[in-house]
């Protein structure tokens, strides 16, 4: 099924609109950056390795969020969007491998935004910047090896918490009568939590969510990474606990419903 | 004991919300034979198809294919060919691709046994590597029937799968149904084209209200009320059949007698005849399915 989410799913003018912005928000950042008269400024400008960090505290948390939302929510309602999923109940495909095949599709759409946001702004960071040091102020530069892997990490760490939302977009696209449903709610999720996530005195309720512990990717920048095993955790909950809400809810409700 | 028919229907009932859509359906579909499944539109008939397919949970009785349970995703299905709903595929993609996918969903190396024979069917040429989102009502059909019949299938549940097409396709999809119930597969087939029906089913399944009002052979239900004889006395024959309780009307044409009487069997008129002394040379059923169709779910049901 994995095969057959793919070839549907990635070939989407759509899909391909995502990526394209994906790739296409470093260039012009770095395309502007170059072309400003009277020098360069901010941190972003003294090396590639700088550039990619600041363009993922540009995208993180609500334009990637935003963008795996949607890939979630087409996933989800697609097949029930077209009419397609009574054909794929009748080949015959289990609940169980279809959710199984979409969720390994979000893995690697999950995975192909990040790499695609990484590699264009590394490109572009380098053709524009070069390739120096990750300078940070006054603790002195991390080594253009060390950074490298910090990024790789924060990649990594960033793919999985895109698959919390994702996750919540995928039960929502299988559960709700139209995929764009699902899309509205898991958007409107992504800004509420980082809106929230803004507010102090709601403490309680924001350590729950899992765009709260999305930043603490920079920690890679600084030497530390703790904090990483919280959020990783919290991402994971979340991914099972929707996923399993979602299969049960889908278990007990009429096909044809 | 469990039924072994290619697809069998034992008391299914389902509700949505207070609405009953079907209430003890029960019928059986053998192998070798077309049967299709008739109704005015609300009587149940795709709601009994989507039970059969596993597409909806009955709330009691139980759905059977190639003699074991049907439910969601059930092994067995791999062995139906199915087009529900009417047909549905991802537009962007070309119909090759729909059908590659279709298939592979299932777990299976493309190509399919059948492909050739369900291409044939479908006739999209050139078009099937066409996107989907550019074809037509009718060749999105074909394309379904392809996928229905592609995978070599022993029974075929198919809703409606004359929408759209024009005569000459309909010939050839009624041409490849009856290749395919003559090889041995069984064909529950439901349809709003009644002299299409009437011309390829073998059997027939008669829903209103969400029940079965008539069910058996084609022959048996069509010979339920007309009939036509031919005779070497007319005038006597006239008479001794307008005499008889029963007969509703008798007209004459040359030496033949077309006779309206629901009440009677074939057998009771030609005994009257007989008996009155007309030589009676033939007998036939001239009621067409339609006239049986109305008379069974009753004018005002079927005119809705």
């Amino acid at each position: 099924m994995l095969r057959v989410e793919l070839a549907t799913q990635l070939r989407r003018v759509r899909s391909l609109i995502l990526l394209g912005v994906l790739a296409g928000i470093p260039v012009l950042a770095g395309v502007t950056e170059a072309s400003k008269a009277g020098g360069r400024g901010g941190a972003a400008t003294f090396s590639a390795l700088n550039f990619a960090e600041s363009g993922l505290n540009f995208m993180d948390p609500v334009l990637f969020g935003l963008i795996i939302a949607v890939f979630g929510s087409i996933l989800g309602g697609a097949d029930r969007d077209w009419g397609t999923l009574r054909y794929l109940y009748v080949r015959p495909v289990s609940r169980r491998r279809l959710m199984a095949g979409k969720w390994w599709a979000l893995v690697i759409c999950s995975a192909l935004a990040i790499a695609t946001f990484l590699v264009v702004t590394l490109l572009t960071g380098v053709a524009v910047f070069g390739w120096h040091p990750f300078h940070r102020g006054g603790t002195g530069d991390m080594s253009p090896a060390t950074a490298t892997w910090a990024i790789l990490g924060a990649g990594g760490y960033l793919t999985i918490c895109l698959l919390s939302i994702g996750s919540i977009a995928l039960a929502l696209g299988l559960l709700l009568p139209r995929s764009v449903e699902a899309l509205g709610i898991s958007v409107a999720f992504v800004v509420g939590s980082a809106l929230l996530d803004n507010v102090p005195s709601l403490h309680a309720i924001i350590v729950i969510l899992p765009v709260h512990y999305w930043l603490r990717w920079t920690q890679l920048f600084d030497g530390g990474g703790g904090g990483l095993v919280a959020g990783l955790v919290a991402q994971l909950a979340t991914v099972v606990v929707v996923l399993t809400a979602a299969y049960a809810i889908l278990s007990r409700r009429d096909p044809a419903a | 004991m469990a039924s072994t028919a290619a697809v069998a229907a034992q008391r299914l009932t389902k509700s949505y919300g207070r609405h009953r859509a079907i209430e003890g359906v029960t019928f059986e579909v053998e192998r070798g034979q077309i049967c299709g499944l008739l109704g005015p539109n609300g009587a149940g008939k795709t709601t009994t198809m989507r039970v059969l397919v596993g597409l909806s949970r009955p709330d009691d009785g139980t759905a059977r294919l190639l003699g074991e349970p049907s439910r969601l995703a059930a092994a067995v299905l791999a062995r139906a060919g199915v087009a529900i709903d009417g047909p549905a595929f991802v537009p962007h993609l070309s119909g090759q691709r729909n059908l590659e996918l279709a298939w592979m969903a299932g777990g299976r190396r493309w190509p399919p046994p059948a492909l050739e024979e369900s291409l044939e069917l479908a006739g999209l040429g050139r078009s099937l590597g066409a996107k989907v989102k550019s074809y037509s009502m009718g060749m999105r059909q074909r394309l379904m029937l392809a996928q229905a019949f592609m995978g070599a299938p022993e029974v075929l549940i198919l809703d409606e799968p004359a929408n759209g097409l024009d005569p000459g396709e309909v010939r050839t999809l009624r041409e490849h149904l009856r290749s395919f119930a003559d090889r041995g597969g069984a064909v529950l087939i439901s349809s709003h084209l009644l002299a299409e029906i009437e011309l390829l089913a073998t059997h027939c399944v008669v829903l209103n209200a969400g029940a079965v009002v008539a069910a058996g052979k084609l022959e048996d239900l069509l010979g339920t009320g007309s009939y036509e004889f031919e005779v070497d006395d007319v005038a006597l024959a006239v008479a001794a059949l307008r005499a008889m309780p029963g007969v509703r009307s008798v007209e004459a044409r040359g030496l033949r007698l077309s006779v309206t009487a629901p009440q009677r069997t074939v057998k009771e008129l030609n005994q009257a005849l007989v008996t009155a002394g007309v030589g009676v040379g033939a007998v036939r059923a001239t009621q067409s399915l339609e006239e049986a169709f109305l008379g069974m779910v009753g004018q005002n049901d079927a005119a809705r």
